[in-house]
């Protein structure tokens, strides 16, 4: 599946690529803020401004996250650069959600 | 789920959620990854494929519970009442203190819009505009509304409201808060009665009262003063709230001009603080007849910035008791150095020479046209140039013809006093002015339209020859002061220029620059102060501050030189 895909082929984008990605929330629930606020944490101390987040809320369109393939909220998906990938959870594990932008061998 | 749980979308596999909540996980995530999630307490809904919803798990569901029930309180504590509008406007529910003990609104408000009963507020025009706002589907904030308790007691509210929409994106209505704001409308009413009572004791004075900011611009005006801005086209004219005071003293024009520019340098010196107090008197001319003013200006610091208080008391009546009848002597009114006006007994007559020498009936059939004005000093009366459109007989003042050279400082060439008339030229065929005519000494003239004039010469035998008379000596002075400009010295001219006013004013005191004595005998300011200052010497005249006194006539008329005697020896 995709995240397999991701997990292997994770490669560095330069540190200017923008990465574009969509978090799947579920209104204001525990996770979902948790999760917002982390990844909000992650964005500004390894990405400033070389990034475009869209957070969908899945009570209000969960058909949109059906079509995106999304299970379980909250849920992280990197669209670009490429390879896309799929972190589940609240991303309180900095390490793995930085591992799966693909954007740990630029800040070490 | 419990009803009032309000979440955009229904979750019909949710009703189920408590129990048998494993059973549905199991089916929907089979993946690693997700389950691990799950287990470890970091996932909040699960997306149901079948149904095309998300299924809140438990512990997801009971937070979101939670906060919309404290959502609800506190919303409680900001507002008295909750209520729903339908598509029309009309309430369609309501809940909140509504129904309890403020009792404003009970079950009857069901159906009803803002415009009907018990909101008695809105006007024809408010509710179209409110309508307005509406169908644009925009918020409504702040809307204040008076309305009738069920007590009969009137009571004030706050509405804050947002359209809401269907599934379908379809208009349903409105809903939104309600608030109680009758206690804040009585306190601000309250607050406002000391105010209103300050505002109506000013309107009730008799005096005008305005009050102006750095700029001169007012800010506020008693209703005296806005009564007088709508009565009269003079300097006060300008006490309409926004307008510059300042400004048009500064454009006033005509008998208004010298006052104009003195009551603006008054009001810039106060408004800068060179000085505390400035205070004008001054005359007013206007159809229905000639008034006093007395004008104050005062500082006033009313919220931290500059300002100025004019007050203007209309003082004609005192004036009219304090002039003193009989003698038909004048009086000069000084202010601030300024001559203000003259007061004569109104339009007598005699007082103009040319016109005490026409037969009474002649007189009287000439009166009509006849209208009193004052002449103030600095006034112009004609440019070269200009269309005559009055003629003037002075009682009291004196007018100076002034031929105006480009190159050259105006000369003097004739002094029309209550011997004559200015505006000559009309009697001799032309209506254009060839001079600059300019007061030099304030006071009062009759004066007549050039219509009425030309209709009353041709009638009026007398008249004609009275004014080809003068005519003439008008020529035969022009003829002896060319001469007396050229070979005369300049102290001799002064004395006889002295003289010439003197006569023409009847009084010994009036008031000259040296500026303009210097052109009135074409010569410079210094060579007026040496005449001036030897004059003075001999104890002639007095002469400070462009105010001058003849101390001693026939003094000055032997320091005169003859063509003194001979310009009036023509005039006798």
């Amino acid at each position: 599946m995709r995240r397999k895909k991701t997990k292997r082929g994770a490669s560095a984008p330069a540190v200017t690529t923008v990465v574009v990605m969509r978090l799947y929330i579920a209104n204001s629930a525990p996770n979902s803020v948790r999760a917002v606020a982390n990844l909000a944490a992650i964005c500004e101390e390894h990405l400033k401004d070389n990034f475009k987040l869209e957070v969908i809320d899945v009570l209000e369109y969960p058909l949109r996250a059906l079509a995106d393939g999304i299970l379980v909220t909250p849920s992280l998906a990197k669209v670009s650069p490429l390879p896309a990938a799929k972190i589940v959870g609240n991303l309180s594990d900095k390490k793995s959600v930085i591992h799966a932008l693909g954007i740990s061998e630029s800040v070490e | 789920m419990k009803s009032d749980l309000r979440l955009p979308n229904p979750y019909p596999s949710s009703t189920n959620a408590a129990r048998g909540f494993e059973k549905v996980i199991l089916r929907l995530v089979k993946s690693g990854p997700e389950r691990r999630a799950i287990e470890a307490g970091q996932v909040d809904a699960v997306m149901d494929t079948a149904s095309g919803t998300a299924v809140l798990l438990p512990e997801a569901q009971r937070a979101l519970i939670e906060r919309k029930a404290r959502f609800h309180q506190l919303s409680r504590l900001a507002y008295d009442w909750f209520w729903e509008q339908d598509d029309l406007y009309r309430f369609v529910s309501h809940t909140g203190a509504a129904n309890g003990s403020s009792g404003i609104f009970d079950e009857s408000i069901i159906g009803r819009t803002l415009r009907d009963p018990p909101f008695d507020s809105m006007s024809e025009a408010d509710w179209g505009a409110h309508r307005r706002l509406l169908e644009w589907r925009a918020a409504v904030r702040d809307l204040e509304l008076r309305c009738t308790d069920r007590a009969g007691e009137v009571r004030w509210v706050s509405i804050n409201g947002e359209p809401t929409f269907d599934e379908q994106d379809q208009f349903k209505g409105y809903r939104g808060t309600m608030r109680d704001i009758t206690l804040r409308k009585q306190l601000e009413a309250l607050a406002q009665k000391p105010l209103r009572l300050a505002c109506d004791t000013l309107d009730a004075l008799a005096v005008q009262v305005c009050v102006l900011d750095a700029a001169g611009t007012v800010i506020s005006a008693n209703k005296p003063a806005g009564a007088f801005a709508a009565g009269s086209r003079s300097i006060g004219a300008v006490v309409r709230e926004g307008a510059n005071f300042l400004e048009v003293c500064d454009k006033a024009r005509g008998s208004d001009r010298v006052d104009g520019v003195a009551i603006a340098a008054g009001i810039r010196q106060v408004i800068a603080g060179d000085s505390p107090l400035f205070h004008h008197e001054y005359v007013c001319n206007s159809p229905a007849g000639r008034s006093w003013f007395n004008l104050t200006v005062t500082a006033f610091s009313g919220d931290g910035a500059a300002r100025v208080v004019v007050s203007r008391e209309n003082v004609t009546e005192r004036k009219r008791v304090e002039r003193i009848p009989g003698d038909g002597a004048t009086r000069v009114v000084v202010s601030r150095g300024n001559v203000a006006g003259h007061m004569d007994a109104e339009g007598e007559p005699a007082a103009n020479r040319l016109l005490a020498a026409l037969p009474r009936k002649d007189y009287r059939r000439l009166r009509a046209g006849l209208e009193p004005v004052t002449l103030t000093y600095g006034e112009v009366l004609y440019e070269p140039g200009d269309p005559i459109r009055h003629v003037y007989f002075p009682n009291n003042c004196v007018v100076s013809l002034l031929e105006t050279l480009k190159e050259h400082e105006a000369l003097e060439v004739g002094l029309v006093g209550r011997e004559g008339m200015v505006g000559i030229p009309l009697a001799l065929g032309t209506d254009v002015s060839s001079v600059r005519a300019l007061v030099q000494g304030s006071g009062t003239a009759m004066r007549m339209e050039s219509a009425h004039f030309h209709k009353a010469f041709k009638q009026c035998l007398p008249l004609q020859r009275e004014l080809y008379r003068y005519a003439n000596t008008k020529l035969s002075q022009a003829r002896q002061s060319a001469a007396c400009n050229r070979f005369h010295g300049v102290e001799a001219r002064l004395a006889r220029w002295l003289l010439m006013t003197r006569d023409r004013m009847g009084m010994n005191d009036f008031r000259l620059t040296q500026e303009l004595l210097g052109s009135m005998l074409g010569v410079l300011r210094g060579a007026v102060t040496k005449a001036a200052g030897a004059l003075q010497q001999r104890k002639l005249i007095s002469y400070s501050r462009g105010n001058i006194r003849i101390l001693d006539g026939n003094g000055l008329e032997a320091a005169a030189c003859r063509c003194y005697q001979i310009a009036r020896s023509l005039h006798s």
